[in-house]
Parts: structure tokens; C-alpha cells; sequence
């Protein structure tokens, strides 16, 4: 097996200090390492400094404030979904966090290592990118907000600039009349990377859906939204047939790598698109329908 | 760099590389042979040790990361109750073959069971899908977890 690099691990207790170290050239943040300590291993990541970010305990909380959900970047997948606020409020964000890795996984990963790793099929990102989700990005020059969308720049790829350290996701807090959902495909139930997975998010107006994102991953360079999809469901009455209609279009909408090695053929995932979409709209329209 | 935690109740101080992880600190430095090494990529779970109480791969922890934080291997719960009545099941009804995955498996099911005694065979499935066994096919596993449970 490989060696992990030689590397200087550095373990501030602040964010302000996190940040400081950040500035060191080949500096990388080490979150739950469950993706980066692979990529060391591997050598498909290169990093002389680590800033171990498990002190920091300012970056790690979930808490509703200011009509928004605010979910801390060093959040473990395991607090999300033992999170009642996230489970009542936010279902789409909760059963994705449970189908990340394993138990050992989940209580390792965080929310915000998920997202920086930047996997096509990265299980969080779905979910917030249905939300609405901006990410909050801090450096020691200040703190910037952007939309999750623009955080992705391609596959294991961000944003982010040198120095930077993505500290907080939010969203808007989803209304009465709201509901989301997640599907996700693997090899197995257990343990498994996204071959697909899809997440939908509606809220209703009577029959109307008054607001609608979805969004695919491992079908892009990056999660991305569906807005095709999207624009043919907001502002029209929906039921179970239009859900049926809609999905199929996802056959030409998506696009998966067409690469021979990757995890499923570019065919399949775009049937699959097609039969996860119409399985998360349908849930979560009941779930928007049940919510008074 | 020096870190200093918690192993199996006992304070200590260790003088560990960056690049060291918990797993090959655990086994090379420090003698735990229970905590086995299998894929290094978190994947088979053969590793899996409590931190601060909830099983984690510990191929997957770099050494300092673990500074001030308490870690369990099996061999800190050996007169614990709720291991015993594990032990004693997986025993009973055949859940070891190889032993490999063994201690890895008893640690998630310690865990389970700590947060959970009575769990359905789903909730005992979804607690050890992160271990691998290649010998038992699960069911023994299974069976054995839920055995524990009722004497608890």
C-alpha cells in the first residue's frame, strides 16, 4: 500500500488562526479526511501543509437564524442526520447525509469536506443545490457569499482561491407547502458511491408548484441543476402525470461522462435520470402535500 | 510532533509524523494488533476503532488529529458488559470464521448497541455496512448482534 507523503500537520483552535495557516504556500484544509487521506495516499493530491480543522469548534453547528438554515462547514454527516431541524425542515438534506459512506464515514466526513472535495457525484451537493444553498467562503481578507452552483468549478474542483476555506452552507428555510426528496443509485444499498442521484425540492400553492429545483449528480463535471426541468414544472399545476411527463425529458437533459472506465455507461445513467427524477419529484410532491 | 490522547482509558503521549495514521500508530507504535489493516480506504472497516465514542476507519485519521480525543480498541472493553455478551454470542452462534473483520464488526456492534440495545435486523444491517466479511456471509453476524441485544 501507499505511504501517506511526509506533510506538516497544523492544528489551530480558531478559525482566525485556521485562516493564517491557510496562507502557507501548498496549504490544504483537512476536514474528515475521508477523501483526502485516500488522495495523499493515492498521490492525486499534493499538499505540504495540512490545517487539521477538527479544533475549530466555531465551524461546526446547525442553527436556523435569520429565515435561513445555517449548517457550519466542519459539520459531521452523522450530526446532520441525527439533526431534528434538518430532519423536519430540510428531509432532502437528511436522508442524502445518511446514504454517504458508512456509519465510520459518516462519523468522520463533514458537510463542508464533502462539498470542497468536489465529486461529480458528491451526495450532499444534490440536496443543497435543490435547497438553494449558498456557500459562505472566508480568508484572512474577508468573507464572500456565493451561489453553491458557482462553487463548483469541475470535477475534484472549486472556487476557491488560494487561502480561502469554505465556512458555512445555508439556505433558505423551506415554508409549510414545501417538500424535498433524494435518490440515490449505487452498486449496493450500503456503502456506496453515486452512480447517480438526483434531488428535488417543490413547494406548493394550492396545486401549483410555486418554486421548483432539482438537481443531478455524477452526470456533469459537477452536481448540477436541472433548469430545464425546472422552468417546464414552476408556476403550472402539478400531479403525478405531469411528474411522469417531465422525468422523461431528463433522457436528453443530463449528461454523463462518457468515459469507458467510469462507474456506469453514459447510456444507463441517462434512463436512470430519468426513473430517479420521476421517483424524486413524486416524493417530495407528497411530502410538500403533507406539509400544512 | 508529540500528540497526546486517550487509549482504552489511559492517558498517553506519543511522538508521531504527520503523515502517521491512527491505524499504523495504533499497530506499529504501539502494539494494538487487534485493529487490523485491510484496504486503507475506508472501505472494509477492519480498522474501525472508537473515537470519542463512535466507530470511525482508523486508516482514514491522521495521528494528530486524535490530539486530546479518547480511543476504544476491543481490547479497552474486554470486561465491558456489553462486549462480553457480544463476545459470547458471536461465539455461540458461529460469527467468526476467519476473525479478521472480527474486531472491527464487535466494535460497530459495541457502538449500535450502546446507542440502541434493542435494534431491529435493518437498524443491526445499516450499523455494520461499513465492515466486510468475506467468510460468514452476514447472517451469523446478524444473528449473533441480535442475540446480544435480547440479553442486554
Amino acid at each position: 500500500m501507499n505511504l501517506i507523503p511526509d506533510v506538516e500537520v497544523h492544528r489551530p483552535k480558531s478559525l482566525e488562526e485556521a485562516l493564517k495557516h491557510m496562507e502557507a504556500p501548498g496549504a490544504k484544509p483537512l476536514a474528515g479526511g475521508t477523501d483526502l487521506i485516500i488522495d495523499l495516499r493515492e498521490g492525486a493530491c499534493e499538499a505540504r501543509n495540512l490545517v487539521d480543522l477538527t479544533k475549530v469548534k466555531e465551524l461546526d453547528y446547525i442553527r436556523e437564524f435569520g429565515g435561513r438554515i445555517r449548517i457550519g462547514a466542519m459539520t459531521h454527516h452523522t450530526d446532520l442526520v441525527a439533526s431534528d431541524l434538518i430532519r423536519t425542515k430540510a428531509q432532502v438534506l437528511s436522508e442524502a447525509a445518511n446514504l454517504v459512506g458508512s456509519i465510520q464515514i459518516r462519523n468522520l466526513g463533514t458537510v463542508g469536506g464533502n462539498i470542497c472535495n468536489a465529486s461529480p457525484g458528491a451526495d450532499t451537493a444534490t440536496p443543497l443545490l435543490a435547497l438553494g444553498a449558498e456557500a459562505t467562503i472566508s480568508s484572512s481578507g474577508g468573507v464572500r457569499v456565493i451561489p453553491l452552483g458557482e462553487f463548483f468549478a469541475g470535477p475534484k474542483r472549486t472556487s476557491l482561491n488560494p487561502g480561502e476555506l469554505l465556512t458555512e452552507l445555508s439556505f433558505p428555510t423551506p415554508p409549510a407547502g414545501s417538500g424535498g426528496a433524494f435518490q440515490k443509485l449505487g452498486r449496493r444499498k450500503g456503502c456506496t458511491l453515486s452512480l447517480i442521484n438526483i434531488a428535488a425540492y417543490v413547494e406548493l400553492d394550492g396545486d401549483t408548484c410555486s418554486e421548483v429545483r432539482v438537481a443531478v449528480g455524477a452526470c456533469a463535471p459537477t452536481p448540477v441543476r436541472i433548469t430545464d426541468v425546472e422552468e417546464m414544472l414552476k408556476g403550472k399545476k402539478i400531479d403525478e402525470a405531469v411528474i411522469g411527463e417531465v422525468s422523461s425529458a431528463c433522457y436528453g437533459l443530463v449528461q454523463p461522462s462518457q468515459r469507458a472506465h467510469s462507474r456506469a455507461s453514459e447510456e444507463y445513467r441517462r434512463e436512470m435520470s430519468c426513473v430517479l427524477m420521476r421517483r424524486a419529484l413524486t416524493t417530495a410532491l407528497e411530502r410538500a402535500r403533507g406539509n400544512k | 510532533m508529540k500528540v497526546s490522547f486517550q487509549l482504552n482509558g489511559k492517558d498517553i503521549e506519543v511522538e508521531a509524523p504527520g503523515n502517521r495514521a491512527l491505524l499504523d500508530l495504533l499497530r506499529d507504535d504501539l502494539g494494538v494488533k487487534s485493529v487490523k489493516k485491510g484496504c486503507e480506504n475506508g472501505e472494509c472497516g477492519a480498522c474501525t476503532v472508537l473515537l470519542d465514542g463512535a466507530p470511525v476507519t482508523s486508516c482514514l485519521v491522521l495521528a494528530p488529529q486524535v490530539e486530546g480525543r479518547a480511543v476504544t480498541t476491543i481490547d479497552g472493553l474486554v470486561d465491558d458488559p456489553f462486549m462480553v455478551k457480544l463476545r459470547q454470542a458471536f461465539l455461540e452462534d458461529g460469527a467468526i470464521q476467519c476473525g479478521f473483520c472480527t474486531p472491527g464488526v464487535l466494535i460497530s456492534s459495541y457502538a449500535l448497541l450502546k446507542g440502541n440495545p434493542k435494534p431491529t435486523a435493518d437498524e443491526v444491517k445499516k450499523a455494520i455496512e461499513g465492515n466486510l466479511c468475506r467468510c460468514t456471509g452476514y447472517v451469523a453476524i446478524i444473528k449473533a448482534i441480535l442475540h446480544a441485544s435480547e440479553r442486554i
